[in-house]
């Protein structure tokens, strides 16, 4: 798949580097021999076996564009990645995957216009092509079933996504048909592992390319939505859901009665959280059947798993924040349903942690784990709420244990920690998050807000304030749906005070309580509305979801890259040598 | 260096000759004092199911089938091994002193140096003629903790100080037998009535086991060199938060929330690591002497379930008692009769501190 943007003027220097007369680089299977197309040659050959060459349009030294010249017919896609020669922080942008599709039979003779040229501002030179890449490719294209690689399953599946794509390739569907050999030579169906997550992407969430990685899917073009769809939209259940919570607070607490809140607000949240959550859940329940695949690559995402675990604590949420008018009080039966998936999710995730290997906490620990112990405390809240005795003490129990080693760990930010932001990002306020929760879970069990209580509502009230005095470093971030995800700290932290105020009130609790919730409303209408805003005006809610499209081996060609990088400083020297050795 | 290459020289028929040659003695290491932990342990638990109070219904049938007589055979049992193994390795200590320096040096083997004390103790408060108030408890006492504290300050010292040996490198789940030493003793303390030998034992345990518990979650690499034999070790895991559990509940004569959490704590890792069997097999496939690490820790959470019955009297905390007490019970005859079929395999074949030992002799 070429991809055409970038239209930008090549520089003088360029020349045009058809691959086809090297003997050996980038054809696999080279039947007609490379005599063709010298350089510079502008028309395109046609083989006298009646196998098309494609052809490599000329360009003029002048800055015209650059056209891939699609090699001699090969009976395997071929998967070529075109690097720019200058260092890869300059043009994140500028690497591209490029698919050569070669059919024997291929109809590409001769057109021009099938292909798209590819425009580079700079001299692009392209790999051995690495057939392992476009497998993988294929198969995260076709929606996955659990079913083993048979080829009909996939295709009554790819069918969606695989004409689309053929579409824009302009390749005839028969393709597919040879494709089926191919299926063979996959790899496992297994996502990649940790370590990949870690090299291949970058940022706080985990959800950057790096510039020398590409992306198993193209990149350029849309996704289809349910791939695109990632398990961070439950942060948004997680924030109304909790504002639900907080304006049920705010109408029950006697404390706050000089406001003189009224049912309402709570009950149109509540509402819209559980619409919104059977929505999102619907969503996500039809990508795990139509993208199995995608659904395992987020799983295995170091930042993304956490999420896993958001949508029991909306479900938790829900409960917590059912308005009285609908249920006083809900049955034990409910709690016991949904601490059970949450139970067996931390003996996976926690049990990761203690028996080392790969994920072992030391080096994937990120502030989006507090999701998996914000949970425990969740549901000590809920059970001790509904008048349950040990289950929550259990819950509280493990979770405690499990924040301590966790905020060690993120306190420490080892050195073999690379995902903790240099700078800050909205991430960090899952920091405020389990204190909170802990200090409310605790003061139910015990009946009252005890010191234990008071302990953690002070731990939680004293990083609260040390990042809202840093408020100014939280701006020019991109917005991201998982921001949803971290408006219910601040939420949480205005429902403890709340309950810390009827313990110990006085002018000065009162207005930080008021405050507090003013500033988390506020928070999550302006969230509503960049939301709305990027859902339905600039249509990008849902971008390509590049985190969970990257390769399961790194890119040979990345070393290569270096390599050359390391042992020529020159760029021009760098580009004449290339040529060169393109050339023969 | 050269004893290593010279050993590594003699590699085929010689090196056959030579391990059985070694003796008893330099095959013998203080890890065998697992087994009379288990048997010691289990002591403890037959005395307590005996004491309990009569509202524990379902357990009634079960207790009628431990006559007294059988736990007065377990108790000497308990002892007798624990008597034989002290003296191998007394033996050991005069005979071999340099492996027995090589082991304390190694940082799986020196956490086994608390063993015997441990098992000592429980041996002490699982005695069936000896009361809690008698002289001779508390003389026996101060005899078994002494050795405890002097190694705390070595080894805990370690764990800061010394450049080798900081406990991010050295920390492994049998560390936690350091921590389960303090706690045995604090319980022990507190049977006898000193609050306050036992308030600090049990804090400078349960310190350190927030350290090691943290620590070890976080698994630093380099710390992975623990060899899959060893695996079974992983059941200390649970163990440390039950002992701690019955500790506080001895300090504080009620169950209380702590207490609880501690438990549940215990219950929670228990079914973090049942569910990973994988994490066992390979060690599953020869028995060994590591197989005995199994049985004192799930005596120690049944006992634990036990205090728990005891205090929150419904079905599901009896069941829990009735489930554990029946797996440790279980697991500690099977341990019995493999060791009693297969002895052979008991001792390894070749020396398990000769690494260190030659790496020592090299450095001279």
């Amino acid at each position: 798949m070429e991809k055409s943007d970038l239209p930008v003027e090549a520089p003088s220097v360029l020349k045009q580097s058809s691959y086809q007369n090297i003997k050996g680089f980038d054809c696999v299977d080279l039947e007609n021999g490379n005599d063709h197309n010298r350089l510079g040659n502008a028309t395109s050959d046609k083989e006298s076996k009646g196998e098309s060459v494609a052809i490599s349009e000329s360009t003029k030294l002048d800055g015209q564009d650059i056209a891939i010249s699609i090699p001699p017919m090969m009976p395997l896609s071929s998967l070529s990645l075109s690097l720019p020669s200058s260092p890869s922080g300059l043009h994140i942008g500028q690497t591209k995957l490029v698919v050569y599709p070669e059919k024997c039979r291929n109809t590409n003779q001769n057109n021009p216009t099938n292909q798209n040229p590819q425009i580079s501002r700079q001299k692009q030179f392209r790999s051995q092509p690495i057939l392992v890449v476009e497998g993988t490719k294929r198969k995260l294209v076709r929606s996955e079933t659990m079913r083993d690689s048979r080829f009909d399953p996939f295709k009554t599946w790819s069918g969606k996504l695989e004409r689309q794509i053929s579409n824009l390739r302009g390749m005839p569907t028969e393709e597919e048909a040879l494709e089926a050999g191919e299926t063979k030579r996959h790899e496992t169906e297994e996502a990649p592992g940790v370590d990949r997550y870690f090299d291949a992407l970058e940022g706080p969430e985990l959800d950057t390319l790096r510039a020398t990685e590409v992306s198993v899917l193209p990149e350029d073009e849309k996704w289809p939505f349910l791939l695109r769809f990632p398990v961070n939209a439950f942060g948004m259940c997680l924030g109304v859901s909790s504002q639900a919570i907080l304006w049920k607070t705010l109408n029950t607490s006697p404390v706050m009665s000089f406001l003189h809140i009224s049912p309402i607000p709570n009950l149109i949240l509540w509402w819209a959280s559980l619409v919104l959550m059977v929505f999102v859940s619907f969503l996500y329940l039809l990508k795990i059947v139509f993208y199995l695949e995608a659904v395992k690559r987020e799983y295995h995402h170091p930042v993304r798993a956490n999420f896993f675990f958001a949508p029991w604590i909306a479900c938790l949420f829900l409960s917590l924040g059912v308005p009285p008018s609908i249920a006083a009080n809900l049955q034990p039966i409910i709690w016991y349903i949904l601490m059970a998936p949450l139970f067996i999710f931390e003996l996976k995730i926690y049990g990761q942690w203690m028996s080392g290997g790969h994920r072992r906490l030391s080096k994937v620990a990120n502030p989006s784990n507090h999701l998996s112990i914000i949970g425990n405390f969740i549901g000590a809240l809920l059970g001790a709420n509904m008048g349950l005795k040990e289950g929550p003490i259990f819950f509280f129990a493990v979770g405690l244990a499990h924040y301590m080693v966790l905020f060690v760990t993120l306190y420490q930010r080892l050195p073999t920690n690379a995902t903790l932001p240099k700078e800050l990002h909205p991430v960090f306020f899952l920091f405020v998050a389990p204190p909170s929760v802990a200090c409310m879970a605790w003061a139910k069990i015990q009946g009252e807000f005890d010191h234990g209580a008071k302990i953690l509502y002070f731990i939680a009230l004293f990083l609260y304030m040390s990042l809202a005095v840093r408020v100014n470093f939280f701006r020019g971030f991109r917005f991201s749906l998982s921001w949803w995800a971290y408006t219910f700290p601040m939420t949480g932290a205005s429902i403890a005070t709340i309950k810390y105020t009827t313990a110990v009130t006085n002018i000065m609790t009162r207005s930080l309580s008021l405050c507090l919730s003013a500033i988390s409303t506020f928070t999550v209408s302006t969230l509503l509305v960049y939301t709305i805003i990027h859902a339905f005006v600039l249509q990008d809610l849902f971008p390509n979801d590049i985190s969970i499209a990257i390769t399961k081996k790194k890119p040979k060609f990345s070393k290569m890259l270096a390599q050359f990088r390391s042992s020529s400083s020159d760029s021009k020297d760098f580009d004449y040598s290339i040529s060169k050795g393109l050339e023969f | 260096m050269e004893t290593k290459n010279q050993n590594q020289n003699k590699k085929p028929h010689q090196v056959n000759k030579e391990t059985s040659r070694l003796s008893l003695l330099t095959k013998f290491h203080a890890g065998y004092f697992r087994i009379s932990f288990a048997l010691c342990g289990q002591a403890l638990l037959w005395k307590t199911l005996r004491e309990l109070s009569t509202n524990a219904r379902v357990l009634r049938p079960f207790l009628l089938l431990l006559p007294s007589t059988a736990f007065i055979l377990l108790w000497s049992l308990a002892c007798i091994s624990l008597l034989m193994l002290c003296l191998l390795y007394i033996a050991r200590c005069l005979t071999r002193f340099e492996s027995v320096r090589a082991e304390f040096r190694h940082h799986v083997g020196m956490n086994y140096l608390y063993a015997p004390w441990i098992a000592g103790l429980l041996l002490l408060q699982s005695a069936p003629f000896i009361g809690p108030h008698n002289v001779l408890y508390i003389f026996l006492w101060w005899v078994l903790t002494l050795p405890i504290i002097a190694l705390d300050i070595k080894i805990y010292g370690q764990w800061f100080t010394r450049g080798k040996k900081f406990l991010s490198m050295v920390a492994n789940p049998t560390s936690h037998l350091s921590v389960i030493a303090n706690l045995v003793a604090a319980r022990a303390a507190a049977e006898m009535g000193g609050k306050e030998a036992a308030l600090c034992l049990f804090s400078v345990g349960m310190v350190h086991y927030i350290v090691l518990f943290v620590t070890l979650y976080q698994r630093f690499l380099g710390s992975d060199s623990l060899p899959f034999m060893l695996k079974p070790v992983f059941f200390l895991f649970f163990a440390a938060p039950s002992m701690a559990s019955l500790a506080w509940r001895s300090i504080v004569s009620s169950f209380d929330t702590s207490c609880k959490m501690l438990f549940f704590l215990s219950l929670f890792l228990f079914a973090s690591l049942v569910s990973r069997p994988t994490l066992f097999k390979k060690s599953m496939r020869r028995f060994s002497v590591a197989w005995w690490a199994y049985s004192f820790p799930l005596t120690a959470l049944a006992l634990a379930a036990t205090e728990y019955a005891q205090e929150v009297t419904s079905e599901i905390p009896n069941l829990l008692m009735l489930i554990l007490t029946v797996l440790s019970v279980t697991v500690t005859l099977i341990l019995m009769l493999f060791t009693a079929i297969r002895m052979n395999d008991l001792l390894p074949h070749d020396d398990p501190f000769a690494c260190c030992l030659i790496l020592h002799r090299s450095r001279k």
